[in-house]
């Protein structure tokens, strides 16, 4: 009887054995070899992708039916404010349009190269990750020109960097991730730092020159050193200084970019600040 | 009297043919269809999982604490029967949920391989159909998953920073919403299941 239990077990075993081996050898090709996107990877994200993609298409056209034809009680009313705001910022932004032609006039005259983000991409937020890491699934990949490290980011802030790629997928890392960071400036004061994800809601201060002068609603950019984000990007505004802790003050940052509600998201494909170190700088220097 | 009496079988390809007076009459390999049927369902199920916690995470923030991958590995360990299919279905979901978040490749992976072992070899020696069992359940599985994950994630990618308090809370949390959600899911599968049989 024991023997007939001995046999009737051994396939588990050997099943099991050959599933740890699998997992096991996927987890060391990768920290010897350091293969950010494996095949097997690209292949499952390419299949399941797909999937999340038309499930999130579907809610979405869900939701388009009932804002565009079944809430539009009392819409009149504020089509006219609308209306009223529109002149406004058009005004604004005729005025905007001639400050900007002055600061160009100015650059040039400095000889100071243009903080153009370079070329970019429209990207929809279909996915955030099953485990707990903190990355989103985004429907641009490779075929588009998002690579691993593309910075991705708002037109209120940083978002994070493309982390892996498929053919038309990819993965991001928000700058939340506790394995994230990123080059900043003090937009008031321009003393450089680094920010650091901390997994839950926040970014904690890692490093700064000096962190006498922070204070509540200060604002952080990017200082574009890190060479994956293009500089002057809002990445932060401090929301708690706190007493010290070692060498520096403990910091609470808010993330600029409101990371719980990622609909679109803009990928920088390239700019200048990534380029390599020889390169000449963009931008026109003729006065 | 046998109604097969001259009745030569020919068996080619896996597929069995009547040879019946030079005229052969296929025979198909019923078994083998619905095999192939529940198989096909199995995988759907799984891919569904995947997808569903993806989709609901980014829909919903609250949902990021919750494991389905997890969940249901653990289900099917207690109720198949079966430590091979567990084992499989595991090691799938897990591959599933790394190849769709940034994590390490095969860090979820194994860590859902051996729940799914330990699931199903404690089904055939707990009363697992008791809440209380299965809360329990969950709860340590859930533990021992994210410690197991992050060890073999630190372990090739650089450590998890100093946000451990943060992390600690984060695993607490999603060790209490699995086991209440699978709870719920258990249940509702039990009943699913009771009402189609």
């Amino acid at each position: 009887m024991s023997r007939i239990v001995a046999v009737s077990k051994r396939p588990t075993w050997v099943a099991l054995g050959i599933a740890l081996v699998f997992q096991t050898g996927l987890i060391s090709i990768q920290a010897r070899h350091r293969i950010d996107t494996s095949f097997v990877r690209v292949w499952i994200l390419d299949s399941l992708a797909p999937l999340e993609k038309l499930v999130d298409r579907s809610t979405y056209a869900g939701f388009y039916v009932w804002e565009r034809y079944l809430a539009l009680i009392g819409i009149h009313d504020e089509n006219e404010r609308l209306r009223h705001q529109v002149e406004e910022l058009r005004m604004q932004l005729h005025q905007n349009r001639e400050d900007i032609l002055e600061l160009q006039r100015l650059r040039s005259m400095l000889s100071l190269s243009s903080s153009d983000t370079g070329k970019t991409i429209v990207a929809r937020v279909i996915g955030r990750d099953p485990a707990r890491s903190q990355t989103v699934t985004i429907d641009k990949g490779t075929v588009q020109g998002v690579r691993p490290d593309s910075a991705i980011i708002t037109p209120a802030g940083v978002v994070g960097r493309v982390i892996h790629s498929s053919n038309f997928f990819s993965i991001v890392q928000l700058i939340v991730d506790s394995q994230s960071a990123v080059g900043v400036l003090l937009q008031s004061t321009r003393r450089q730092g680094v920010v650091r994800g901390t997994g839950g809601l926040s970014l904690d201060l890692d490093y700064i020159d000096d962190d006498n002068d922070l204070k509540q609603g200060d604002t952080f950019l990017s200082s574009g050193l890190d060479r994956i984000y293009p500089k002057g990007l809002p990445v932060g505004v401090i929301t708690s200084v706190g007493p010290r802790r070692g060498l520096l003050k403990t910091v609470q940052i808010r993330p600029s970019a409101d990371l719980g509600r990622l609909e679109e998201v803009i990928c920088i494909l390239e700019h200048p600040q990534n380029a390599g170190p020889d390169e000449p700088a963009q931008g026109s220097a003729n006065p | 009297m046998n109604p097969l009496k001259g009745v030569r079988i020919h068996d080619r390809a896996g597929m069995r043919f009547l040879i019946e007076g030079g005229y052969p009459m296929t025979v198909y390999p019923m078994a083998r269809v619905s095999t192939l049927g529940m198989l096909g369902k199995f995988a759907a199920a799984l891919v569904a999982v995947v997808v569903i916690q993806g989709i609901f995470s980014f829909k919903f923030k609250v949902f990021g604490f919750f494991d389905l991958p997890l969940i249901f590995s653990v289900y099917y360990g207690f109720t198949l029967g079966n430590p091979v299919a567990s084992i499989a279905i595991g090691s799938s979901l897990g591959l599933m949920q790394d190849s769709l978040s940034g994590a390490v490749l095969g860090a979820n992976g194994l860590s859902k391989t051996i729940i799914g072992f330990l699931a199903a070899s404690a089904g055939s020696k707990f009363a697992i159909d008791q809440p209380v069992t299965r809360l329990l359940a969950l709860f340590l599985f859930t533990i021992g998953d994210v410690i197991l994950v992050t060890i073999l994630s630190a372990m090739v990618g650089p450590p998890l920073g100093a946000t451990y308090s943060v992390a600690l809370t984060n695993w607490a949390l999603s060790a209490m919403f699995n086991a209440v959600l699978g709870l719920v899911l258990f249940a509702y599968h039990d009943r699913w299941s009771n009402a189609t049989t």
